[in-house]
């Protein structure tokens, strides 16, 4: 009775995952196909005549490395502003008492409720006025800090037993190393996979980047797909799929390396 | 010198956040708030003043009035697909399964790693409903497929759809993430008294998973809305006659296609509005610790 | 151990995220007697973008005092205006740039712009450029609502009504029966009874520029003396023709990317688009496509608004002014407009190009532009309001989606051209 049960969850799940990986074997299986085929053969995950053609077009067009490159940096800035400035807010909130904590903190936690919509044209004049437009910092300042890494950062901060920090401050340890030797190594398990994360949706990001980046040498790798969704000349999905899967291989490699962090990070402080 | 220290410290911790903050955020939102009020088209040398007109424009005119009802509309289907499913499932995850919990983990958050282009792209070729592959699939088995671009709700739904699909691994690792910290020997505790699963799920391990259910709750809501605006604009572009359209999109038609920066400011304005509104109720639930800090 | 290895890697990180920062800053100075500018168009590679490249390569190697960087603007005309507002806001605009024809008097009165005849007559002293190359016809396209010539057009298209021709023969449908929309209903109709399959799609992008050219060839004026007039009895019929084929499932009804696809599948028969998509229809179909030029409706002729876009000159700097007409006027020599139109989809702007042999050989291989430059002779000038012209287009956008979903004809042609004319004052 109960083993009947059990499998019949795993479908479930099963199921699920596979509606998940579907669209992603699609895209993959026509970045293999020509365009005709795409069309033709939309019911054969397998390529019908499997084709490099448009890697090696997509090579040609744009300048992948260059792109690649550019979404790195940018996605690397970001994650890093976001780590150390949630870190040091967080930390500051965990071991000090002052005036107007409780404000400034909930001023903090509500930036999760500005919709970017209402930042965006002002944003966008400060860019511009910095000479920062077409440059990958004009996307990463707005954005190097980030309320829920704080309050992630701050909810597992405040786990450390007090009388931890007390003692290294009896022994007259200087804040910077506790900061560095005592918090951030416990809280290495979230500092990655918050890091994780926020180097993915940085990666992926779309929206405020149209708005700064219009030189196609300062494009990121979403960015790039612009150039094979041009209604009026028709769609090429096959190179955008081409694209998208390359796009995609950088994340997945990171979440390779660093899913066990993020799966220890969840079973560690749990249970079986 | 310790004295001096702990004054001057915590200040100088929060410096890099507050100076980010205020360049980008809250000037910003000033500016959008001034903005509001004046009749502009973004390069114009001159701004008319228009007073109350941008909000009672907001709330009169009737596709506005639809983009509203339509936002609402959305916060209700990424509740249930963004937040109940994924809830659902890593409770499953955490307390049915046995085996494979690690390869589910790993697979479920797979798709996070996508963009929504590619997502918005991806999907609108596959549910094509006239020449996509599932319509051909369906045809076989002697179902036509409604034309969901032709229908506000429908397009909503297949809109959500695509976010679910990114956003399930991520909501899901959340949750269970919540789940997993608590303690282990509450629940060795319920096993050895017998309690069922169920109402250990029910009576303990909900309450005391609220926490961080209600954050990923709110987040569901406040980022499902801005995430939606990728696939509206690559697929629907707010169609069929703004059916599909949001309050965060309409917001950047009016700036962006229109260039009536007052209407949109004032829609910002008021999208801001509704997300404090969420974000007291965030604090109510979650940050009741924060009243320590007062 | 563990801690110090995390330690290095974050300010590992921070170094890099500097190093970036000042490498950022440290953007190249160079001056020289070489005039740099800068030209914008909305050509994805998808659609003409390598021929720009190609271009303008060519430009700089045969112009050693003249550098042009062109520089892609995604979202089409409707980005590319964006972008020159962003840019306008700036103060960094560039030296010349696509206008769609849509945006003629949007364009007009906000930015700084030098006419043509202004440059020809400052640079050449005469005007016979602009005379030697451009019919009457093609210039008008490219004026605003005051009669002045805003740019050259560079980019001309029209729709044409693209053909299965396998689904028309299975079905014993004759081509020259689909010159009007009448045959067109009774061809879908044939289809769609015996086959389920749809007859007909009719572009749905964010304009209305098909749409125009229905109720233009039933006779209807968009717009008479700067004020809509599209609502009169021609357009609502129209519209009503329109909506029937649509409602009895006669005619497909989604978004543009959609139904085209639906058409290279093979699951509609025709498709009303512009001719920019030959190329693409010729790629990616497994049947045999063919195109036919736009038809009309019963006792009226055919018209259509012409689509693409101009050129126009943005530069203030009069060095710069110089070096973009220049540039400007290279684009338009034959061999170039030719490589253009090969690698857009548009039709060639000139008449020298239109009838170059390079161009004709080109129609020979590429049938479908037939009918598009047959259609140039019916062309008009795409309704370009003077005042708020982008939301006079979102109303017109508005009212078809309206009216597609079922919404009452005249009721709803009424009420947006009474909104787009409280505007024209």
């Amino acid at each position: 009775m109960l083993k009947k049960k059990l499998n019949l969850w795993h479908v479930l799940l099963i199921i699920i995952i596979l509606g998940a990986i579907f669209p992603i074997l699609f895209m993959v299986s026509n970045s293999f196909k020509t365009l005709r085929d795409s069309y033709g053969t939309m019911l054969n995950l397998i390529p019908l005549h499997p084709t490099f053609e448009n890697y090696s077009l997509l090579n040609k067009q744009v300048n992948l490395l260059g792109l690649t490159w550019n979404t790195f940096l940018m996605a690397t800035m970001v994650t890093v502003g976001k780590l150390l400035t949630g870190l040091l807010t967080a930390y500051a909130f965990r071991s000090y008492q002052f005036k107007g904590k409780m404000l400034i903190y909930l001023i903090f936690v509500s930036t999760i409720f500005v919709p970017f919509t209402i930042v965006m044209i002002p944003n966008y004049l400060v860019i511009s006025k910095l000479n920062l437009l077409n440059n990958i910092i004009g996307v990463a300042l707005p954005q190097l800090c980030d309320a829920t890494g704080i309050m992630i950062f701050l909810k597992t901060m405040e786990k450390i037993p007090n009388s931890l920090i007390d003692a290294a401050k009896i022994d007259n340890i200087p804040n910077r190393k506790i900061f560095f030797n005592i918090v951030v190594p416990i809280l290495k398990p979230s500092i990655v996979s918050v890091g994780a994360i926020f180097f993915i949706n940085s990666w992926n990001e779309y929206v405020w980047p149209t708005l700064i980046l219009k030189d196609k040498s300062s494009f990121t790798l979403p960015l790039a797909l612009q150039n094979y969704i041009s209604s009026e000349g028709g769609t090429n999905f096959p190179l955008a799929m081409a694209l998208s899967t390359i796009m995609v291989v950088l994340p997945l490699i990171i979440y390779l390396i660093f899913q066990k962090y993020i799966l220890n990070s969840i079973s560690n402080s749990g249970l079986k | 010198m310790q004295n001096k220290n702990k004054k001057f410290l915590p200040f100088l911790y929060l410096l890099p956040t507050a100076i980010l903050l205020i360049v980008f955020l809250i000037v910003p939102i000033l500016y959008t708030f001034y903005l509001s009020f004046f009749d502009w088209n973004l390069i114009a040398p001159t701004k008319e003043f228009v007073g109350m007109r941008n909000y009672l424009e907001v709330f009169t005119d009737p596709v506005n009035q639809k983009v509203i009802l339509n936002t609402l509309i959305y916060i209700v289907f990424l509740v249930v697909l963004n937040f109940l499913f994924p809830y659902f499932i890593s409770l499953i995850v955490k307390f049915f399964i046995s085996k494979m919990q690690g390869a589910y983990k790993v697979l479920f958050f797979i798709p996070s790693l996508f963009s929504l282009v590619v997502g918005a792209m991806v999907f609108t070729w596959i549910l094509n409903p006239v020449s996509g592959p599932l319509a051909y699939v369906l045809k076989n088995v002697g179902i036509s497929m409604p034309n969901w671009s032709n229908s506000g709700i429908l397009a909503i739904t297949v809109i959500c759809f695509i976010t679910n699909w990114k956003v399930f691994g991520y909501n899901f690792i959340l949750l269970l993430t919540g789940l997993g910290s608590i303690p282990k020997n509450i629940i060795d505790a319920a096993k050895v008294d017998g309690i069922p699963k169920w109402r250990l799920i029910w009576n303990v391990i909900l309450p005391m998973n609220q926490g961080i259910a209600i954050y990923v709750l709110i987040l569901t809501i406040v980022q499902g809305l801005q995430y939606v605006f990728t696939p509206i604009n690559v697929i629907t572009t707010g169609g069929p006659y703004y059916g599909s359209s949001n309050m965060i999109y309409q917001t950047y038609l009016n700036a962006f296609v229109l260039y009536k920066t007052g209407t949109s400011s004032a829609l910002a304005i008021v999208t801001f509005v509704i997300f404090l509104i969420l974000l007291f109720i965030e604090i109510r639930f979650v940050e009741r610790k924060a009243k320590n800090y007062a | 151990m563990k801690n110090s290895k995390l330690k290095k890697i974050l300010l590992m990180l921070g170094i890099m995220a500097m190093a970036v920062v000042f490498a950022g800053c440290g953007k190249k100075t160079s001056a020289s007697t070489v005039k740099h500018i800068t030209y914008w168009h909305v050509n994805a590679q998808t659609q003409g973008g390598a021929a720009v490249d190609d271009l303008v390569k060519k430009f700089n190697d045969t112009h050693k005092n003249i550098k042009v960087t062109a520089k892609y603007n995604p979202d089409m005309y409707k980005g590319l205006m964006q972008n020159l507002q962003s840019a306008q806001a700036s103060g960094k605009v560039p030296d010349i740039t696509q206008v769609g024809w849509a945006y003629d008097n949007y364009f007009a009165s906000n930015f700084k712009y030098m006419t043509p005849t202004d440059a020809a007559k400052k640079f050449d002293g005469n005007n016979k450029f602009i005379d030697g190359n451009f019919t009457k016809r093609t210039l008008s396209f490219a004026k605003d609502s005051k009669g002045k010539l805003v740019g050259l057009p560079y980019s001309l298209s029209t729709p044409v009504l693209f053909i299965n021709k396998d689904i028309l023969s299975k079905y014993n449908i004759k081509e020259d029966s689909l010159s009007t929309w009448e045959g067109i209903k009774e061809a879908s109709k044939k289809i769609h009874d015996q086959s389920g399959k749809y007859g007909l799609y009719i572009q749905e992008p964010g304009d209305t520029w098909a749409q125009q050219g229905i109720m233009l060839s039933h006779g209807a004026d968009i717009q008479k003396g700067g004020k809509a007039a599209f609502a009169s009895d021609n357009g609502v019929g129209a519209y009503k023709y329109y909506q029937e084929m649509v409602t009895s499932k006669l005619a497909l009804h989604t978004p543009w990317a959609q139904g085209m696809d639906s058409f290279v599948k093979g699951d509609v028969a025709m498709a009303f688009t512009t001719i920019a998509q030959a190329s693409h229809i010729k790629k990616s179909a497994s049947f045999n496509a063919s195109a036919i030029a736009a038809p009309h409706f019963e006792g009226h002729k055919t018209v259509v608004p012409v689509g693409g876009s101009m050129l126009a000159i943005t530069a203030q700097d009069s060095e710069q002014q110089k070096a973009a007409w220049e540039f400007e006027k290279w684009m338009y020599k034959a061999d170039a407009a030719v490589t253009w139109s090969k690698g857009t989809g548009y039709l060639p702007p000139t008449k020298v190009a239109l009838e170059s042999s390079a161009f004709k050989d080109y129609v020979k291989e590429n049938p479908m532009l037939d009918p598009a430059v047959k259609t140039l002779d019916n062309a008009v000038p795409w309704t370009s309001f003077p005042k708020k012209g982008l939301q006079a287009e979102q109303a017109m956008i508005d009212a078809r989606d309206k009216i597609l979903s079922g919404s009452d004809v005249k009721s709803t042609l009424g009420a947006a051209q009474d909104k787009i004319n409280a505007e024209q004052k």
